[in-house]
């Protein structure tokens, strides 16, 4: 079996499996020739997305061992295990147990531990599987390997071989400036991100956090009430950790690592940094009912993120009421149960149009500090959309002395206006704006007393009927 | 034990029972011995809840009956925020500062139905910080009027339910018991002399005037009164008794709880 994808208009082995190897097989052998060597070769198409996308999921997965996991296409992963390996007892056993699973589920990998990613890739790749390599001590294990494993493209790492370098400790022992102007700079940069001399960025599938708590149960766990009580120990230590470093943290994460590899992750949002673990234990609840447990949870993992330092505060005896911590728990309550933006704040904006006089604000967020005009009158209630009303207005420039609004007849007996109220012509280009596109609002009241905010649309000009539109009510 | 000494104490722990967790002495008073005077404790009691209802298009749009409670509410927002939870956001902020409200205590929540109205209104009366939460709803059961008058007693806060279907329909007549404190009908009344200039040939607007009928207030009178927004001390100024005594006095629903 093996699969096949045209490269450059030739159809090449990308993959071979053992036994196809045992009949002298190999990926990057022309198609043809392979067929000839092998009559009975089972060829199929290689599915280059679906591999990147087994690729990211293995990613997640693995994300029960380290929440820093960037994935090396076509077939290797890196995982951040700064920090994490205690948890496993080291990182013999953490990188045993990574391996292990990974068997068990039909996938044969190799690992290597080195403080650079790039001396973990060439020991992954090349070096004996499970290398560890000790701090500092990324010289001498990368000594002998091939001068391929640092990640060079295979003409420059052909070239070199060429030259009859062989190992990595042959290259580092020659005079940086001939090994650039004879290969460019791509060799002297491999060469320092694997010994760590230049730093090298890995894209993280996810932020890595170094806010990470996780619980790993004997036997896994699936009743709801199982997961709410999880959720609670877990909250609890990490909320402990972020305590005593004087931490708290706006977003938590909480992932459940399922038995079949899949991981259903909830996050909650605070409007202040908190690190209650009740409260916060709290928000997840509800978020808990849709969780599926499949055949069972294992892990259950909690990251914090958005970590500032947050000072327990004393509260005055004199201090107002409402201060904003007071008030946080009930906000992020509400905005984790209704959706963030269902929780707000009014907040003025600069502008005169009616429709975009407001903006809506997290409400604990420092206020911006503007305020509209208090001179201005403006109704309680404010359409969406204005609506149509039909209107009789006895002269031009004057408010309607009757209108008749969803039906029902209103007769007008106090007006104040009109109050001109012309597009923003600056937000359109200079050959749209119309001069013709004014409101001219009224404040009426009615023979009952009912006050409304109504406009006619465009100035007055004598030809056709002015529309009249009811926008607001004052109550 | 005597059959009459049992039956005192169990009559106190009946009492004890039914007792506010807190004693709400506290009250917003209207200013004027007219409307005050129907109230047991003298003004309009806080840490307890209102109802706030209008008639005809207002139970759609309840413009007045929102103008009405959040006048009332001003002087509460002093002490803390004003959550207003609703189902339709239509409430304009700048209107509500143009009438003295402080807009930047106010929080607005949006919800979907009114189970999320009053669950959101029962957490926001318990929060410390909080000071009043008005909340718009079709109508509030036994069941949650008493889970909300709970919610009240924790810190003393003080509810408003605005009675609003916010997207019309053919409702039902919008009255059932109710453990409100007390229960209004607002209704827009013609304004005043006009403040400012007017427009050729027709008055201008003075200040807004309700129509407010006090239905039913546990421990006091009923009654009903024209009032006008007012810039003095209190938010609202008595304009004239509707003197209409003759109003009957629904039955005093007394809940066994």
């Amino acid at each position: 079996m093996a699969l096949v994808a045209a490269e450059r208009g030739v159809r090449r082995l990308t993959a071979v499996d053992d036994l196809a190897a045992g009949l002298g097989l190999y990926p990057g052998q022309k198609a043809a020739d392979a067929g000839a060597l092998a009559p009975g070769l089972i060829t199929d198409e290689a599915a280059e997305d679906a591999d990147r996308s087994a690729l990211i999921q293995l990613g997640d997965w693995c994300a029960r061992f380290s929440p820093a996991v960037a994935e090396d296409p076509p077939d290797g992963l890196f995982l951040d295990i700064t920090g994490v390996a205690h948890l496993w007892g080291g990182e013999a056993a953490l990188v045993e147990d990574l391996l292990d699973r990974l068997g068990k589920n039909g996938l044969r990998a190799r690992a290597g531990v080195a403080g650079t990613p790039g001396a973990s890739w060439a020991l992954a790749h090349f070096g004996y599987d499970r290398t560890l390599v000790p701090t500092e001590g990324e010289a001498a294990a990368l000594a002998p390997l091939p001068v391929a494993s640092l990640r060079l493209t295979p003409a420059i790492a052909e070239q070199i071989a060429r030259l009859g370098l062989v190992s990595v400790g042959q290259l580092g022992a020659l005079p940086r400036a001939a090994i650039t102007r004879r290969f460019g700079e791509e060799v002297v940069r491999r060469l320092d991100q694997a010994l760590g001399l230049a730093c090298e960025a890995l894209t993280f599938r996810r932020p890595p956090s170094p806010w990470l708590a996780r619980l790993t149960f004997a036997e896994p766990i699936s009743a709801p009430e199982d997961l709410a009580r999880v959720t609670a120990d877990i909250a609890v230590a990490l909320c402990a950790r972020l305590e005593s470093e004087g931490q708290g943290a706006r977003r938590f994460e909480l992932a459940f690592h399922r038995l079949d590899g899949q991981a259903p992750r909830r996050a909650i949002g605070l409007s202040l940094p908190a690190r209650e673990a009740g409260r916060i234990a709290r928000l997840f609840l509800p978020r808990l009912e849709t969780v599926d447990p499949g055949f069972g949870i294992e892990v259950v993992t909690l990251t914090a993120h958005e970590v500032e330092p947050c000072l327990a505060q004393q509260q005055r005896l004199d201090e107002p009421l409402a201060s904003e911590a007071a008030l946080a728990p009930l906000v992020d309550h509400l905005s984790n149960r209704l959706g963030a933006g269902c929780v707000w704040r009014a907040e003025a904006l600069p502008s005169h149009v009616p429709e975009r006089a407001v903006a809506r604000r997290p409400p604990l967020s420092k206020p911006a500090g503007g305020a509209w005009d208090p001179r201005k009158p403006r109704p309680l209630r404010l359409f969406r959309r204005p609506e149509p009303i039909d209107a009789v207005a006895p002269a031009p420039d004057d408010p309607p002395v009757f209108f008749r609004w969803r039906g029902g007849p209103h007769r007008i007996r106090r007006a104040e206006g009109p109050e001109r109220i012309a597009e923003e012509w600056w937000r359109r280009p200079l050959e749209d704006a119309d001069p013709a596109k004014v409101r001219d609002y009224y404040r009426v009241e009615d023979e009952a007393g009912a006050r409304f905010w109504v406009f006619r649309a465009g100035p007055y000009t004598g030809a056709g009927h002015a529309r009249w539109w009811l926008h607001g009510l004052f109550g | 034990m005597s059959r009459e000494a049992r039956f005192l104490a169990v009559r106190a722990k009946v009492a004890a029972m039914e007792a506010p967790a807190m004693p709400s002495r506290a009250v917003a008073p209207f200013g004027d011995p007219a409307i005050d005077g129907v109230f047991a404790e003298g003004g309009l009691p806080l840490g307890r809840w209102h109802e706030a209802a209008g008639e005809g298009m207002e139970i759609e749009t309840a413009a007045a009956t929102a103008a009405f409670v959040a006048l009332l509410a001003t002087p509460l927002a002093a002490w803390g925020a004003v959550v207003w939870v609703m189902r339709r956001d239509d409430l304009y902020a700048p209107g509500l500062m143009g009438m003295g409200f402080p807009a930047e205590r106010l929080i607005q929540v949006k919800v979907n139905n009114d189970t999320q109205a009053l669950g959101a209104m029962e957490d926001a009366l318990r929060t410390a910080g909080v000071a009043a939460a008005i909340g718009e709803a079709r109508e509030v059961d036994l069941t949650g009027g008493r889970r909300l008058q709970l919610a009240c007693e924790t810190n003393g806060a003080t509810g408003f339910i605005i009675r609003r279907r916010p997207f019309g329909g053919k409702g039902r007549r919008l009255d059932s018991g109710s453990a409100a404190a007390t229960r209004w009908t607002i209704t827009a009344a013609p304004s005043g002399p006009a403040q400012r200039g007017a427009v050729l040939g027709m008055a201008g607007l003075g200040a807004p005037r309700w129509r407010a009928v006090l239905e039913r207030c546990r421990g006091g009178r009923t009654g009903g009164w024209i009032v006008e927004k007012s810039d003095g001390p209190y938010p609202l100024r008595m304009v004239a008794d509707l003197g209409d005594r003759q109003l009957e006095t629904p039955p005093l629903l007394r809940l066994a709880s």
